[in-house]
């Protein structure tokens, strides 16, 4: 332990003379950051929708098929509670809650007006439109007919809408883009300059033959990988605070969760990410090779985690590969717990992905990373 | 010194720090080391010439413990090459071809960086740095950053964290690559007085002159072990003369001369020629008959010492067109 720490010590020596990468790392998150405010809009389908019916009728489960009807809605169950609701929204299992009240049957046979209230997600504010239009469209038009019906039977027309849609935007109510992007850079900035930074510190020993002397050396195999990622890991949560702090200062971006459990959580994530640059370094011949292959894994990174376009967006075979990157796992953990306020039990999907996503890269790693000859 | 108090109650017959019996090493189907046995001594500086491609650095890296031999076996200061091969590495000292600092660091921190690793004492840690920093004259450079050091300098760095934790043996391969002839000269010096302190040091080298400073040599040549001796003893055992000749048209000359089958070798040296031949044959001799019967003029001609460098290419020519 103490020769990883003597390693961990030498590293960072190191990484003080190296001005440049120590201006790219700070200054990288900021950049990206300010980028990014804008996002893409596209439109989205499948949006995995529960629905708290209260009335239990025909007519409200036929409202349900309807809104199911147009594609845009995915079926994820039917929920008991506001409770309920609140912790599908949490745990990401659904975007969109449609709520039926009580007497929703017997109000629209008598002629009273009805409202049903849509509950979105607003944590990616890509999702909120394409959920709230689609469903205010239809229930407009099941408002018309409904009307044209009253009028058949002899009504007047005075009075409310018999049936109208009361929108409510949960966890981001003013749909900015930055509450969402910011907590999605965080992601994206840990993945690439950690992935980067482990896979070019190692080749840059190899180009250098210092890991030939390293290898001569009694250090072991884990107390040099344990000393080069060691700074690493404090760096990244360098970085990660300061996203999170300028995000609060600069864009408003509000932290409704626990940060003790996001930075519990971001250790796994950065693990992981620090596992593959290991990997990638004992890959690579050269620095110039090991940043070339972080950069190609950072593009499907970035494409597919959900970072620009939501993950329900993607065709299928995309979102199965999606799953296998640790930035598409951190990207709900970090939303979820920053925005929504997800707590330890919503996440447990994610973590289970992270950990066998962890446990699988460092395998590959150790298999790859022999410490006998260079 | 306690390695060396160990060494001797080992075997008090025998203070061998290097022991080797039919070392062999096979890339899949290349051979790189074949049948190598070796022993070197307490104090020795031992040589390991060669060609390129020789098998040397295999050689070494077996020896320190970071290659596993095909076949044969060995011991290192006392321990087993296959088996123990973290307690070799805590024992000895290596230096690399290309001097391997961190060039980002200053003289300081690469030396307390390698006292660490190598598992110096915290107390004696600041002691040890000065003491190699002193005995290596670096002491005026300590905070310079290895990178922005000139080739002499970056080798003293390299001998001073490679003998931070006081190695009973020290394997330096091609430690003089790239340096100027009086940075070589003071490695060379600090090499003597590391032996004559106990220390054993096995080097590989492509200068000859370097070669004759080694107590004693091993040839190795495709794979082989072709001869181990001190300097003078592998020189003899090639009973070869050597004559330097100042000639009319030496070009012409050299043609002459090396169409014939007793001569070993011939090279120039200047507008000199320097000829070489083998078993016996007087190269002052042979070559005034050869080149008087070609009609070239010899102004004259003094048989020379033979060098190891005579006797080195001699042997690979011999076993280059064995082959």
């Amino acid at each position: 332990m103490l020769r990883a720490l003597i390693i961990a010590w030498k590293e960072l020596l190191q990484l003080r003379r190296d001005r440049l990468t120590l201006a790219m790392m700070s200054a990288l998150p900021i950049i990206q950051l300010l980028l990014f405010g804008y996002a893409i809009n596209t439109d989205v389908r499948h949006i995995p929708t529960v629905f708290y019916d209260q009335d239990e009728s025909a007519e409200s489960r036929d409202l349900a098929q309807s809104l199911l009807a147009t594609g845009f809605y995915d079926d994820a169950g039917h929920v008991r509670s506001y409770a309920d609701v609140e912790r599908a929204l949490r745990s990401s299992e659904a975007r969109v809650a449609l709520v039926v009240p009580p007497h929703y049957a017997s109000d629209l046979t008598r002629g009273r007006s009805a409202q049903v209230q849509l509950v979105v997600d607003g944590s990616d504010p890509q999702i909120v439109a394409s959920a709230t239009n689609t469903a205010s469209a239809l229930v407009a038009a099941r408002s018309s007919s409904l009307l044209a019906l009253k009028l058949a039977k002899g009504g007047t027309i005075a009075g409310a809408q018999p049936l109208s849609l009361e929108p409510n935007t949960w966890y981001n109510p003013d749909l900015r883009t930055a509450v969402f992007i910011v907590p999605g850079i965080v992601g994206v900035i840990l993945t690439m300059t950690m992935v980067m930074l482990t896979a070019m510190a190692i080749a840059r020993e190899r180009e250098r033959g210092t890991l030939e002397q390293l290898i001569v050396s009694p250090v072991r195999k884990l107390q040099l990988i344990i000393g080069k990622i060691l700074p690493y890991i404090a760096i990244g949560y360098v970085q990660m605070t300061l996203i999170l702090v300028t995000g609060r200062v600069v864009f408003d971006v509000p932290i409704v969760g626990s940060l003790p459990l996001l930075y519990g959580l971001a250790f796994l994530f950065i693990a992981a990410n620090l596992a593959l640059g290991l990997f990638f370094s004992s890959l690579a011949k050269t620095q110039q090779q090991a940043m070339q292959m972080s950069f190609f894994f950072l593009l499907p990174n970035i494409l597919l985690s959900g970072f620009m376009f939501p993950f329900e967006a993607m065709p299928k075979p995309a979102q199965w590969l999606s799953q296998v990157l640790p930035l598409t796992h951190f990207l709900r953990i970090i939303r979820g717990i920053v925005l929504k306020g997800s707590r330890f039990g919503d996440l447990q999907t994610e973590l289970v992905w992270l950990s066998a996503i962890v446990v699988g890269i460092v395998m590959l790693t150790s298999r790859r990373f022999t410490k006998k000859i260079v | 010194m306690s390695a060396a108090a160990a060494a001797t109650s080992l075997a008090p017959d025998d203070d061998a720090v290097i022991v080797t019996e039919h070392l062999s090493k096979r890339f899949h189907d290349l051979v790189a080391v074949k049948d190598v046995s070796l022993h070197v001594r307490r104090g020795e500086i031992f040589g390991v010439l060669g060609p390129n491609g020789a098998g040397k650095s295999t050689t070494i890296r077996m020896l320190c413990g970071i290659l596993d031999p095909s076949g044969g076996r060995g011991t290192v200061v006392g321990f087993d090459i296959m088996r123990d091969a973290e307690r070799i590495k805590e024992r000895i000292g290596y230096m690399t071809q290309r001097f391997s600092l961190y060039e980002d660091l200053t003289v300081v921190e690469n030396l307390q960086f390698y006292a660490g690793i190598y598992g110096v004492p915290l107390k004696q840690r600041r002691a040890r740095v000065e003491a190699v920093l002193e005995s290596t004259g670096l002491s005026g450079r300590r905070r310079q950053l290895a990178g922005t050091l000139s080739g002499g300098w970056k080798q003293r760095v390299a001998l001073a964290s490679a003998t931070i934790h006081q190695p009973p043996l020290l394997f330096l391969d091609e430690p003089t690559a790239g340096v100027d002839p009086v940075s070589r000269r003071d490695f060379w010096e600090q090499i003597h007085q590391l032996a004559s302190k106990g220390t054993t040091v096995l080097l590989t080298t492509h200068y000859m002159d370097e070669a004759e400073r080694c107590h004693r040599l091993a040839f190795i040549f495709g794979g082989e072990l072709l001869d181990v001796g001190t300097p003078d003893e592998i020189v003899e055992r090639r009973s070869l003369s050597v004559a330097e000749l100042d000639v009319e048209r030496a070009t012409e000359a050299a043609t002459v001369l090396r169409a014939d089958s007793r001569v070993e070798e011939v090279a120039h040296y200047g507008h000199t020629l320097r000829v070489a031949t083998r078993d016996g044959t007087d190269a002052t001799a042979l070559s005034s008959e050869v080149l008087g019967a070609a009609g070239i003029a010899i102004h004259s001609g003094r048989r020379v010492r033979v060098t190891v460098e005579d006797a080195f290419v001699s042997m690979v020519r011999k076993h280059g067109e064995a082959r």
